[in-house]
């Protein structure tokens, strides 16, 4: 019985080891690509790995001033991130206490989520055109907003409801106005909610692409986008697809390694209070 | 008119332009922009370039030259061709002003004239006196990709042109001379001058040298094959329209025969040989593993080792084939004077006159002379000029056949098909060749793909396309004479 | 599941007239931003998809259903919609099955399953046009891994034109595809498996009951609130796949894989058919507004 279960134990293990490699495969072959030398990378049958770590296609992209839409990416990400979790806690607050418009607002609001971005790209551009803000900061940061924002409410009104009512009630008697309950009780109660539903608003600004692909021209271009411009030319430029993807996927890697607690919760639209 | 007699009175025109034009006025127009352009010192302009190689120019070269000289820096945006027209027309609706200056596929040039997204250039082209110096640009580009409705919108930029390149060493091996006349009983052509003769040569040494090398290898993934179709369906005999009703007859046995013997062709290339693009058939060029390819004129640069120890060409494979090729027109004799690019300016640009001075100093004479001769980049010689300059000839030991080749093709050379919408009749084709590859019916194929074309027509009006094509068609280098 | 509004919320009923209005306050900029983000398009493609504007005119004088009719003939348009189910249909119960292939595999202790979990998950928040573009190089024939390994395999060289050959593309984006999110359905799925009375099991096996009837009468109920919301999330973002696809085909060859999304981004973006897109994605809205009412009526999933 016991040995059944050890053999059992390390069969599991064998299982589990080979299913993390074949997932992980792919995201190696491109960290090993963005280090590997022009040879290698189009030596057929191919190389496995870089005979030496060599960094030259991540200086290209310093050089010509590519990694310069990280930095676009960046602010994006950041600044959307921010307003959507200040504007969708407030509206989550005031559905989650007051059921502000009742169940009929609340399911417009995350049917808001499931319109596909490609039925709305064409009027926001053209509406974009108008308000000149087609390839600028605001364009793209409001557009990630409103995004974002069903995702905030929804996941921010569970997050609000797990919130006894007492702390509130006790702030009001002593003379809070709303606001102030609001924002010096509720918010911080709400800290690892905040924190977490923030980091998976980020991500999907980080990672979009086809709004960026049409909002975008020279001057706020994402990383995405960037990315594709290195297909077709003359060649595809492996080297340069290799070093501006790692670039831009590590550092949600490691964003979501410290955040793998609120990780299921975060992903499963709050289905899952991990 | 055999090709020598072109070659010859060709030069005879190019010489008697140069000696017909006042000097001075003309070496003064790079001096002239850069002059002009000192006042807009401190500002930002940008220019879209094409992704990849072609950028390294404005990157690389004649971006940090021209902030040297004039203080204007230059920003480049790089866009994937496939992109490019695309991403024009956009920011023309959008009129943010991102872009300033342009790199246009002159096929596209009308469509984005009637959209109102280029600049009409007469009259700065005037005013820095330019006129003189667009004269002595080859003539096939200058009257074919400079002007639409007889105003300038663009300057050509870029003599692309599809050259063969054949081994000598290979073509005239006497083994294979011998075998060769002894299986198909005439001498092995060097080069071959029909796609037969290209087929049996090509065919006869994959076979004899088991693969080692290849008898040819192409780029053969769509984007780069609908050039190829495009010119050897017209060297086939091949009509786009009927002139009278308008009718796509790409669907016709010229077309058919291009497609079954493109089919045939990949038995004896390299597996897998239809997802190539440039770099892949580049690197079997160089590296020997093919007797015979056509491309633009990099290849045979590259092919000379010209410039290949350049960092910026560590990724392009040592050439092992330097002294050991030969140019010629492709076979039928009219190679397609594939893409190209103009330099055009952006409606919706907020820097016209500091763009248009880059451009023209891009474009001059004198700068050209140099961009042509970088050995990383993909601007091919356009200018009378170019092709004469014993500068170039000097490069490497065949460079002045290699000059030749590329002024023939000059003027035997096939204009892509420009119309309105060229883009998507453009895109149809594509699409047929990437279903081909897909193994379905070339017939079916053509005849979906001349269905989506009468489709397009008639959404755009068969009159009006009508009209935009008899224009086209009437030009000398839209088919063979 | 987040259950309804909380009870006693009422508690905190408003009394002074600011507090009365302090409620439609904290939803008016986000209700803003979402009209004009959400509302405003939609509406705005309505109206424009009853006009003929095209890249060289702006006609914007009423046509009626003219697009709408053509749409309506439109092979293409109607094979990506194909090619969109197909998509859907493959994928997502590939997605399912794997993942809780997976769930149950790391369900038990196992040693390290924590860094397991955490590196199995990296799949899912790369952006999905970084893993098109990876799956591009590995899918490559001459420079990429896939072929080798299959060689090997194979005892011989295997010569797959992935992204070409009709035989083979639906399978290279539905792996890259599958590849990406099924950590995602694994994640929520052994998140829900934890969640199993184990008792319960236990018992059932005891009285002898097979895998499958445990895992029918007892675990399934038990898991089914969270993968039912896993299933339509999924399903959502695979009726609106673009990223992967475009990385890797671009909808070809031809069109044999473009998606409903592409040749939408085809006609609005490359040959300017600014109305008939308009068209073309309300139908889009039509359909999915119609199947979601539907699924979410079955499925009682509604909050």
């Amino acid at each position: 019985m016991r040995a059944d279960k050890g053999t059992g134990l390390a069969l599991r293990y064998v299982a589990a080891v080979a299913v993390t490699i074949v997932f992980l495969f792919p995201i190696y072959w491109l960290a090993s690509i963005s280090f590997k030398t022009p040879d290698e990378i189009f030596a057929s049958p191919p190389a496995w790995w870089p005979e030496q770590i060599q960094f030259a296609n991540y200086a290209v992209l310093f050089k010509d001033g590519d990694v310069v839409t990280i930095w676009n990416s960046l602010v994006i990400a950041s600044v959307s991130t921010v307003c959507a979790m200040l504007l969708g806690t407030m509206c989550a607050y005031s559905i989650a206490r007051f059921r502000t418009g009742g169940n009929l607002f609340s399911d417009w609001i995350i049917s808001n989520r499931m319109i596909p971005p490609i039925v709305i790209v064409f009027p926001v551009f053209l509406l974009y055109v108008r308000l000149g803000w087609v390839d600028t900061y605001i364009g793209l940061i409001v557009l990630y907003t409103a995004f974002n924002l069903p995702y905030v409410i929804w996941m921010m009104r569970g997050y609000i409801q797990d919130i006894p009512l007492e702390l509130e009630e006790s702030a009001l008697v002593d003379g809070c106005t709303r606001w102030q309950v609001f924002w010096k009780v509720v918010l911080p109660m709400a800290r690892g909610g905040l924190f977490a539903t923030a980091v998976f608003t980020f991500v999907f600004a980080w990672n979009e692409f086809i709004f960026a692909l049409v909002l975008t021209r020279s001057e706020v271009t994402t990383f995405p986008v960037q990315v594709t411009h290195y297909f077709g030319g003359q060649s595809n430029f492996w080297a340069k697809i290799a070093a501006m993807s790692m670039l831009g996927t590590v550092p949600i890697f490691i964003a979501v390694a410290l955040l793998q607690r609120f990780l299921v919760r975060g992903i499963s639209l709050g289905a899952v209070k991990g | 008119m055999d090709r020598r007699k072109f070659l010859v009175s060709a030069s005879a025109l190019a010489g008697a332009s140069a000696f017909g034009l006042p000097r001075m006025a003309r070496a003064d127009a790079a001096k002239t922009a850069v002059e002009a352009a000192k006042q807009y010192s401190g500002t930002e302009i940008s220019i879209v370039w094409e992704a990849g190689l072609q950028s390294l120019d404005p990157l690389n070269f004649s971006g940090p030259m021209w902030e040297e000289q004039t203080g204007i820096k230059v920003k480049v945006i790089e866009v994937p061709t496939a992109e490019m027209f695309t991403k024009i027309l956009q920011e023309h609706r959008a009129g943010t002003g991102a872009y300033d200056a342009l790199n246009v596929i002159p096929a596209w040039m009308p469509d984005l004239v009637r959209a109102g997204a280029l600049e009409p250039l007469d009259a700065m082209v005037d005013k820095y006196g330019y006129r003189d110096q667009l004269q002595t640009i080859a003539p096939v580009y200058r009257d074919n990709q400079m002007t639409v409705d007889g105003k300038i919108y663009g300057f050509p930029d870029d003599g692309d042109v599809f050259i063969m390149y054949y081994r000598k060493d290979v073509l005239s091996d006497p083994k294979i001379q011998a075998a060769f006349k002894e299986k198909h009983g005439y001498d092995l052509p060097v080069p071959p001058a029909t796609w037969k003769e290209f087929d049996d040569v090509g065919s006869f040494i994959s076979d004899f040298t088991d693969n080692k090398p290849y008898g040819a290898t192409f780029f053969r993934d769509a984007p780069y094959a609908q050039f190829m179709f495009q010119e050897r369906f017209r060297n086939e005999g091949g009509r786009f329209f009927d002139a009278d009703t308008m009718k796509a007859t790409i669907n016709s046995d010229a077309g058919l025969k291009v497609f079954n013997d493109w089919l045939a062709e990949n038995e004896w290339m390299p597996a897998g040989v239809q997802t190539w693009g440039f770099v892949e058939n580049l690197a079997a060029f160089l590296k020997g593993d093919s007797a015979m390819t056509i491309s633009w004129p990099p290849y045979g640069r590259w092919g000379a080792g010209y410039g290949t120890d350049e960092e910026a060409l560590s990724w392009v494979p040592k050439s092992q084939i330097a002294g050991k090729v030969g140019y010629s027109m492709p076979p039928g004799g009219h190679p397609q004077l594939a893409a190209g690019f103009a330099l055009s300016i952006s409606a919706s640009s907020k820097q016209k006159e500091a763009a248009y001075l880059f451009i023209q100093w891009l474009n001059s004479e004198e700068t050209s002379l140099q961009r042509v001769q970088l050995p990383y980049a993909l601007r091919d010689p356009f200018r009378d000029g170019h092709f004469e300059s014993p500068e170039y000839k000097a490069k490497w030991p065949e460079a002045p056949e290699y000059l030749a080749a590329l002024k023939a093709g000059a003027i035997n050379g096939l204009l892509d098909l420009s119309l309105i919408q060229t883009d998507r009749y453009e895109e149809a084709l594509r699409q047929g060749i990437s279903r081909l590859w897909g193994g379905d019916d070339p017939q079916a194929i053509l005849n979906d793909t001349a269905a989506t074309w009468d489709g397009i027509t008639d959404k755009i009006g068969v009159d009006k396309q009508k009209a935009a094509y008899t224009a086209w068609a009437s030009k000398p280098n839209a088919y063979p004479s | 599941m987040v259950s309804g509004g909380g009870g006693s919320a009422v508690a905190l009923a408003p009394g002074r007239l600011a507090d009365r209005n302090f409620k439609y306050y904290m939803i008016f900029p986000a209700v803003l931003v979402i009209l004009l983000i959400g509302l405003f398009p939609v509406i705005y493609t309505l109206i424009i998809s009853f006009q003929n504007l095209t890249m060289m005119d702006e006609d914007t004088s009423f046509h009626g259903l003219m697009h709408y009719r053509a749409l309506f003939e439109d092979a293409r348009f109607w094979e990506s919609l194909l090619h969109t189910f197909i998509f859907v249909a493959v994928a997502l119960p590939a997605e399912l099955l794997l993942g809780l292939a997976m769930a149950y595999l790391f369900l038990e202790r196992l040693p390290g399953r924590q860094i397991f979990v955490a590196l199995l998950v990296l799949p899912v928040v790369t952006s999905p046009i970084i893993a098109g573009a990876t799956w591009r190089l590995l899918f490559d024939n001459q420079f990429g891994p896939i072929n080798q390994i299959l060689g090997w395999f194979a005892g011989e060289p295997v010569p797959i034109i992935w992204l070409v050959d009709p035989n083979f593309v639906y399978p290279a984006i539905l792996i890259a595809e599958i590849w990406q999110w099924t950590p995602f359905m694994f994640l929520l799925l052994l998140a829900a498996l934890s969640n199993v009375d184990k008792s319960q099991t236990e018992a059932a096996e005891l009285d002898g009951a097979s895998f499958l009837r445990t895992f029918r009468l007892i675990v399934l109920p038990a898991i089914w609130p969270v993968m039912a919301i896993a299933v339509l999330i999924r399903a959502l973002d695979l009726f609106r796949l673009f990223d992967v696809v475009w990385a890797l085909t671009r909808g070809g060859p031809g069109t044999s894989t473009e998606t409903i999304s592409i040749y939408a981004y085809v006609a609005g973006f490359q040959q300017f058919e600014t109305s008939y897109t308009a068209a073309m994605a309300f139908v889009v809205i039509v359909i999915l507004a119609v199947s979601i009412t539907l699924v979410l009526r079955r499925l009682e999933i509604d909050r």
